[in-house]
């Protein structure tokens, strides 16, 4: 019988044990329940305000708009088709006057300028 | 007894009355539960007990693990406030641009509530004068009476400012609810507006995009109470913002230069059949598309309207005797003197009364010489060319918005005279666009869509109307054209245009009338290996003092076309390429190169 009194006893104990444990969950999770529904909601105004700027920033943006303020304040003109070129026409690149690993470059230059020198003007090139 | 039943032994062996140790044990449970004088007392109530105990604890345990679980288990969700459900019930996707610029979008505005009961706690009239001195366009009178009903609840103002809302909220009136509500807002206003329609102030749908997206099924989410505004995907759309406020710039300027009834432009992409852009003026800002929305003269009347649509037919009559293989290039056609047909005489408008080659009817666009063409090859070859094309069926695009051609019954040898200079059948716009951009795209033709395609996926619908060859030859006299023909006036340098002009008599009740004209212009750009088909038409130009108050359309459809593609070209990525060699030069001789 002491065997029998002995395991109510601690049946018991498990029981309260397990009674505290048991809210302290329930109470951790309603917590962490509200903490989300609130991330929720600070999640739904972030997108709120997110799709108010973008619409915001489209109607600043709208080409509408920016030809309105670029006929008040700038005296452009439309692009004309010749300004347009491809790479392919770029003239090349410059010779270098001096290469870059030279230990002097003032005195070589000096020395290329015995040579008949590229000066990048038409004139230049066209020696 | 049901056990002795269970107890299936062969019949011969005879039953041994001392084998209950060999039952198992179940068996031994039930016949001591069941049989009733056979055993003794104390085994039976001992078994009983076992059975209770076992039927408690199986009980408590099951209590046991529901309040382990409970905890841990997530709680279902909490259902939202009614507020809430309203705002996600009106939210619409977002509508995007090909770029992925904005064109529509929600945004959350407050709406003004009252429960006019709670209200009366203060003076009605107080109130009134509280309200209106934050909203002064507020109907005062209109105010009382709301406020003064018997209804538990009234709306007071839907979409109101924050700023508003913030000044109501302070004024202290009792019984004043606010609603978050989806608001449709157009960031780009009439720029795009016929090809995005408009929504009403419970955020349905009631015309072009918005309303193909209520039909496809948002209407019925909406409904259900299901549009959160989470689980929407944007659309994307063909159009490019830029182009289309390009194209509408500069109709907009043509519509007022002419002094125009309307004005309408479609850039079509040849390969997907994408439409880059869509103009129709007059148009509306759909953010507040007013009253006047639904009158006849706002109409799309790329979509909605038909039109005759003039000389630019003959495009498909010639693509028609071409592709036949009947006629050739060379082929020459009599255009020495009107055509008669009952009392009907088909003139032309720059008579040269002589025999005409194929390029020179169309350079020169002759009425007689495409009418004696399409008569060669007889009625029934006409109207199935033109079926094929899709242009005697109603056009089906996204947009809600669609007439059917209109189509002349019977279809006799005069009407196919009249059809082949594009007089006497009524299409839409875009239909002609349509069939025109499958005879330069190399014979392929693709559905029109608004919707952002693949070159893969438009292959996948697209279907060969006429040989790659007669294909080619249509570039080169749509190139032709913009060289020594009617399209002079709409070459832009360095995008190599080709192009056909159309004018044609309005209908006014019955008669065609000289002075009420509608003019076309289609341009392929660029001729020699086409990416896009521009079309430009003005409905009732005025003819100007300086083209000898002459309103055809290569003084007004033609130009603007032109303007609006120097301004596009570079918008849509195409290269200018210069000193480029005439027509018959680059696309008829690599044509025949790689036949």
């Amino acid at each position: 019988m002491k065997l029998v009194r002995l395991l109510n006893l601690v049946v018991v104990a498990v029981l309260v044990l397990a009674a505290a444990y048991v809210y302290k969950i329930k109470f951790e999770s309603t917590q962490q329940a509200q903490y989300v529904a609130k991330l929720r909601q600070d999640i739904r105004a972030e997108h709120d305000a997110v799709a108010a700027l973008r619409a915001e920033w489209s109607q600043l943006d709208s080409p509408g708009r920016i030809q309105g303020i670029v006929e008040r304040h700038f005296a452009l003109k439309p692009v004309d088709v010749t300004q347009f070129d491809g790479f392919d026409h770029l003239p090349g690149r410059p010779v270098e006057v001096v290469s870059p690993d030279v230990a002097d470059p003032i005195g070589a230059v000096i020395e290329s300028l015995h040579d008949d020198l590229p000066t990048g003007s038409m004139k230049g090139r066209a020696h | 007894m049901p056990m002795r039943a269970l107890r299936a032994e062969p019949a011969d062996a005879p039953e041994p009355p001392s084998d209950l140790a060999r039952e198992p044990w179940y068996r031994q449970l039930i016949r001591s539960l069941l049989d009733g004088q056979r055993v003794d007392r104390e085994k039976k109530t001992k078994a009983r007990l076992g059975l209770a105990v076992v039927a408690f604890t199986l009980v408590y345990g099951v209590i046991a693990v529901r309040l382990a679980t409970l905890p841990i288990v997530a709680d279902a969700p909490a259902p939202r406030r009614a507020g809430a459900q309203e705002t996600d019930a009106t939210a619409r996707p977002d509508i995007l641009d090909r770029n992925g610029e904005v064109l529509a979008t929600d945004i959350k505005a407050p709406s003004l509530a009252a429960q006019p009961p709670k209200v009366r706690a203060i003076n009605v009239d107080e109130a009134v004068e509280l309200l209106t001195a934050v909203m002064p366009d507020l109907d005062a009178a209109e105010l009382r009476t709301r406020l003064g009903s018997n209804r538990k609840f009234v709306w007071l103002r839907r979409e109101i400012s924050a700023e508003q809302q913030k000044q109501v909220k302070q004024s202290g009136v009792p019984g004043l609810t606010f609603f978050e509500e989806n608001k449709r807002v157009y960031p780009n206003g009439a720029d795009v507006s016929h090809v995005l329609g408009y929504v009403d102030v419970d955020n349905n749908g009631s015309a072009g995009i918005e309303k193909w997206l209520d039909n496809k099924g948002l209407r019925d989410l909406h409904q259900a109470g299901f549009a959160s505004d989470r689980q929407q995907k944007p659309v994307q759309l063909a159009i490019d913002l830029r182009v289309q406020h390009a194209v509408r710039n500069e109709l907009l300027a043509a519509d007022e230069k002419f002094r125009a009834e309307g004005a309408a432009a479609i850039v079509l992409d040849v390969r997907t059949g994408e439409v880059v852009a869509l103009v129709s003026i007059p148009d509306y800002d759909p953010n507040n598309p007013g009253r006047g929305v639904l009158e006849f003269s706002r109409i799309n009347r790329l979509t909605k309207g038909v039109y005759e649509m003039g000389s630019t037919f003959k495009a498909l009559t010639v693509a028609m005797a071409l592709d036949s293989g009947k006629v050739k290039l060379s082929s020459s056609f009599d255009a020495s003197a009107p055509l008669h047909y009952g009392r009907f005489t088909i003139h032309d408008f720059h008579p040269q009364n002589r025999v005409l080659t194929v390029p020179e009817i169309f350079t020169y666009s002759s009425n007689i010489g495409a009418a004696r063409m399409a008569l060669a090859l007889g009625v029934q070859e006409h109207y199935a060319f033109l079926k094929k094309l899709g242009q005697l069926d109603r056009l089906r695009t996204e947009l809600p918005e669609g007439r059917e051609p209109i189509v002349p019954a019977p279809w006799g040898e005069i009407n196919t005279a009249t059809i082949s200079f594009g007089h006497g059948l009524s299409v839409a716009p875009l239909q002609a666009v349509m069939g025109v951009a499958a005879l330069v795209n190399g014979g392929m033709l693709i559905p029109p869509t608004f919707l952002k395609r693949s070159q893969e996926d438009a292959r996948a619908v697209a279907t060969r109307v006429i040989k790659p060859e007669t294909s080619a030859m249509m570039r080169y006299l749509m190139r032709l054209n913009a060289e020594k023909g009617s399209a002079k006036q709409a070459d832009v340098p360095g995008y190599y245009v080709g192009g056909k002009t159309g004018t044609a008599e309005k209908v006014i009740n019955g008669h065609y009338v000289k002075t009420r004209l509608l003019t076309d212009f289609m341009a392929v750009l660029p001729a020699d290996d086409p990416r896009y088909v521009v079309l430009v038409m003005l409905d009732e130009p005025l003819g100007l003092p300086e083209n000898n108050g002459s309103a055809i359309s290569a003084y007004n459809a033609g130009p603007t076309a032109a303007k609006i593609v120097a301004r596009i070209a570079p918008l849509l990525g195409l290269e200018p390429r210069f000193e480029l060699p005439p027509a018959d030069r680059l696309i008829l001789a690599s044509a025949r190169e790689t036949r």
